[in-house]
């Protein structure tokens, strides 16, 4: 089933999600890529509903470029993760809303200090040192609650994602096989191979 | 009742003109100039920029607008309408994207914007842009610079190099006198600088030169840039006229000697 | 599963001598897994009025958003400070905009008011998912762990509590409160509102 999962270190965010897209009980592609890069520094790793996941998500990347070219500058992460949410609240109460989760994971250029938000599809927001969705967060949360250090380097971040990685392969019945890695700091975004 | 009647400002005049219309040329003709050059495999927008007050700050005063990654637009008129019809133009292309999936090509942008400036000389309450447009870029997946023009009433056109704004009557003479096909990236952008300081007085410090190279390069020339440039052609117009004057000396002393000349076969005859 | 208990979280107040106290556990969930123990769900309208929103997570952000908005509307058409009483009846009234849809919260709010004779009156409210005010003289309660609330404060509730006692006896209630429900709890965060000063304070509850 669909798992994502993300973590902060010194300067960074990791964020990671399953590359399957499934249509019931079907593998229907194994290397979907699910974790959008919206702007230089933002990175959305989205799962829910196919369909509602693609289009939100683009909706999503257009409008954060679209203020970008307006203003130069590009969102803060706190400012994107406030419209983000507020774009799924207001989609709630609609006809029919987006049925979303959202990983949203940025590194501050003005600040200088990574953040990552958790929002799910009623538009909940949260700010979290760490976070996951999908039936992965069971065992991801617990393992990220022991071994999640908010000033471990790289290295140490990527083996802490590798380990909720591996237990999920090795508990969850319908585990996800590859993953997509995406790392944001004050480089930008980039891709890595676990 | 009559009110269904007055609501539209443009209506035709018995010879059949469009007043308002007319009006919003008028006001592109009293805006600052801006200058497109297409070259071979470059696009340069130029735009004489007015002078800004001692404590403005320059770089909230721009006439150059990035619509998208790949295209430019420079206008000339109406600022104030020129920012509202850029926003249209910006939603637009992220529309299109979001669609589609793919980035607008200059020649649609090109169409939607002059499609916004005609709605609205046709629709009750409201006036014409009083902006004309010169909109420059790369299409998708394809190397040949574009140049086009809007103007308040929806027309649009496709250009090799054009003016819009002040003076440009004599900017497009000039440019039509002086443009060649096949121009590099130096001889464009020296010629849209040499074009638009036909009508610029005070040079380089009032002239912004944007240059696009090929899809999503877009380069702003620095002030030291464009002076060097400004006095590159001053320079050459220096020596033009340094090798006008010699000639015209030489033409008068060849002048002086064949009168001599002509003076002394007379009085030779007389004796 | 009800939609109320979704998210989890309670939010309480209580009043004492010349000061009131508002306060609130920090467990954001998702039914019984839990997500951040950071949440906050208690928010600051003017100098001395808090608001408490217990309730769906998604509505705690929208209508922390919405009440923003309509008190900073409020200050600059009126050029003065909302009062409580005048605050609970925004609230009541914005909630009950949504009688046929409602915003999945029950809103507490605890704050100082000025009697025209300048001297000073602890308010509390608590109104219902659609704006039922209900204003009392001792302490509201609401959120998942509502009725464990209830009865440990009215076992150490008394009237005419100074503000550090005061504080004692409403963290102790939300602590006791919150261990008992599963939804409530990893952490408090406790403001002590008198005349003249706020004091936030948070509290380490049990991890479980």
């Amino acid at each position: 089933m669909e798992t994502s999962f993300a973590l902060t270190g010194k300067g960074y965010v990791i964020v990671a999600a399953d590359t399957t897209s499934a249509r019931s009980i079907v593998k229907m592609k194994v290397d979907e890529d699910k974790i959008k890069t919206l702007s230089p520094h933002l990175l959305m790793a989205y799962s829910g509903e196919p369909g509602d996941t693609v289009q939100f998500a683009e909706y999503v990347e257009r409008n954060i470029r679209l203020y970008q070219i307006r203003n130069i500058y590009p969102l803060r992460p706190s400012a994107a993760a406030s419209w983000i949410r507020r774009s799924l609240a207001e989609s709630l109460r609609s006809r029919k809303p987006y049925s979303v989760n959202l990983l949203l994971g940025g590194y501050d250029t003005a600040t200088f200090d990574p953040h990552l938000y958790w929002i799910d599809y009623l538009g909940t927001i949260s700010e979290v040192p760490f976070a996951a969705h999908g039936y992965g967060a069971y065992f991801a949360l617990s393992l990220l609650d022991r071994y999640h250090d908010p000033s471990a380097s790289l290295e140490e971040g990527l083996a802490t994602l590798k380990r909720c990685i591996d237990e999920v392969s090795k508990r969850l019945v319908v585990s996800p096989g590859k993953y997509k890695v995406k790392i944001v700091d004050k480089d930008g975004v980039r891709e890595v191979e676990l | 009742m009559s009110r269904s009647y007055d609501r539209a400002l443009t209506v035709f005049s018995p010879d059949g003109h469009l007043f308002q219309v007319e009006y919003a040329a008028e006001a592109v003709r009293k805006g600052t100039c801006a200058v497109g050059v297409r070259g071979k495999d470059v696009v340069v927008l130029g735009v004489e920029k007015k002078s800004i007050l001692q404590l403005q700050d320059p770089r909230t005063v721009r006439k150059v607008a990035m619509l998208d990654d790949h295209i430019c637009l420079a206008f000339a008129g109406l600022t104030a309408d020129g920012r509202v019809l850029i926003d249209k133009a910006r939603i637009e292309c992220q529309s299109h994207r979001l669609t589609v999936e793919d980035p607008v090509t200059v020649e649609y942008i090109t169409r939607h914007i002059a499609g916004i400036q005609q709605r609205y000389t046709q629709s009750g309450g409201v006036r014409p842009f009083g902006i004309s447009t010169l909109i420059v870029g790369f299409d998708p997946h394809d190397k040949a610079p574009r140049l086009y023009q809007t103007e308040p009433s929806g027309i649009y056109s496709a250009w090799k190099a054009n003016a819009i704004g002040r003076s440009s009557k004599t900017v497009r003479e000039f440019l039509e006198k002086n443009h060649k096909d096949d121009l590099s990236r130096e001889e464009s952008i020296k010629l849209t600088v040499k074009s638009l300081l036909e009508v610029v007085q005070t040079g380089a410090k009032n002239i912004e030169i944007s240059v696009m190279e090929s899809y999503g390069k877009i380069t702003n020339l620095e002030l030291p840039e464009i002076e060097a440039i400004v006095a590159d052609i001053e320079r050459e117009k220096e020596a033009e006229a340094e090798r006008k004057r010699s000639r015209l000396a030489a033409t008068a002393a060849g002048q002086a000697a064949m009168s001599q000349r002509a003076a002394d076969a007379g009085q030779g005859s007389g004796q | 599963m009800s939609i109320m208990e979704l998210n989890g979280g309670s939010v309480i107040a209580m009043v004492g001598k010349d000061c009131v106290a508002i306060a609130a556990d920090m467990r954001l969930g998702n039914q019984a897994l839990g997500i951040s123990s950071k949440f906050e769900r208690i928010f600051p309208v003017t100098d001395r009025i808090y608001l408490g929103l217990p309730g769906l997570a998604t509505d705690v952000a929208t209508l922390r958003e919405r009440f923003r908005f309509r008190v900073n509307m409020y200050t600059i058409k009126e050029e003065r400070e909302i009062q409580p009483e005048t605050f609970a009846h925004l609230v009541s009234s914005t909630l009950y905009e949504h009688r046929f849809g409602p915003y999945f919260i029950e809103p507490v709010m605890a704050g100082i008011s000025k009697t025209p004779s300048g001297a000073v009156k602890p308010f509390i409210a608590a109104t219902d998912l659609i704006g039922c005010l209900n204003f009392a003289k001792d302490f509201v309660v609401a959120g998942t762990a509502s009725t464990k609330l209830y009865g440990v404060a009215e076992g150490l509730w008394e009237p005419d509590l100074e503000p550090e006692d005061l504080f004692e006896t409403i963290s102790q209630t939300l602590l006791n409160a919150t261990d008992r429900d599963a939804f409530s709890g990893w952490g408090c965060i406790v403001h002590i509102i008198t005349k003249d000063k706020v004091v936030t304070r948070t509290l380490k509850g049990r991890m479980d």
